[in-house]
């Protein structure tokens, strides 16, 4: 029952709406990706473009550019449309 | 992944379009655990177990190891990737 | 699902575990174990029958004074044992010469 839902606006709705923008992706544990959505399915994994690829580690943040790519759905922790704040 | 669930509008590409563009492509395959490996992708299935050839296993992007065939098991993927790209560190 | 590829018979993954079932393949386990045997049998979830494997444990220690890292392996063997799928990493069949 959607009609239930108060904020009239599903969680799958706000995704389609950030097909074709940048999307900024949080992962579990120490990763970040940004990259222009492409498309997704129902358990929200992900095709994302010109991906930029952010990995904390002890020697400090590894970054790694990427054409494309299919993002598993499994260990996402947060969705932010628009692109990260750091963007160049 | 059998469907996408999403309207083919436009440009968009669901992950089920992404995995039919791939097969015999080369690939990255990068796990949870950093571990990536690049070789040629053979098949998959709806778990992300992933079949690939001429396997190459990297650590801290050092090359680790070489499999001729490798099957590796979804739940470790955390992504997988056309290959062209680059790398920076630090910052 | 196109049905007409064809490709040394390897249509899904775990094709590639069912054409290695009698011999001996690698697998590579969290926690940075690695087993080297024959396979007997297998799931979908990729639990494993193994027999006359040998296993290799890799640990890495800080060395106290030096702060250099000491990579150590320990190795065994087992008569067979079973794998739990729900560990595996990577499972590699032996190298087909072609």
């Amino acid at each position: 029952m959607s009609s239930n839902n108060p904020s009239q606006l599903l969680p799958s709705e706000l995704i389609d709406r950030c097909i074709g923008s940048k999307i900024w992706v949080i992962m579990k544990g120490d990763k970040e990706l940004v990259g222009t959505l492409r498309g997704f399915d129902v358990y929200v994994n992900m095709v994302l473009e010109d991906v930029t690829e952010y990995e904390i580690t002890a020697e400090g943040r590894r970054i790694t550019k990427l054409d494309q790519i299919l993002l598993n759905g499994n260990n996402i922790a947060i969705l932010v449309p628009g692109g990260s704040p750091d963007a160049e | 992944m059998s469907t996408g669930g999403e309207k083919a509008s436009g440009n968009t590409k669901t992950p089920a379009d992404f995995l039919k563009s791939i097969r015999g492509r080369p690939v990255v395959v990068k796990l949870n655990s950093g571990v990536d490996y690049r070789g040629i992708l053979a098949c998959l299935d709806g778990y992300m177990n992933i079949a690939m050839e001429q396997t190459e296993e990297y650590v801290n992007g050092q090359l680790k190891n070489k499999y001729g065939d490798a099957f590796i098991r979804g739940n470790n993927v955390l992504y997988i990737s056309t290959t062209k790209r680059t790398l920076a560190d630090g910052a | 699902m196109s049905t007409t590829e064809e490709e040394s018979a390897v249509k899904e993954p775990l094709d590639l575990i069912r054409l290695s079932l009698d011999e001996r393949i690698y697998v590579k386990l969290r926690s940075d174990r690695e087993l080297r045997g024959k396979l007997h049998a297998y799931d979908q979830h990729l639990n494993m029958i193994l027999g006359d494997v040998e296993e290799i444990v890799t640990t890495v220690e800080i060395d106290d004074e030096t702060y250099e890292e000491i990579v150590r392996t320990t190795r065994r063997t087992v008569p067979y044992l079973f794998v739990r799928g729900d560990g595996v990493i990577l499972v590699s069949p032996p190298l087909r010469t072609a």
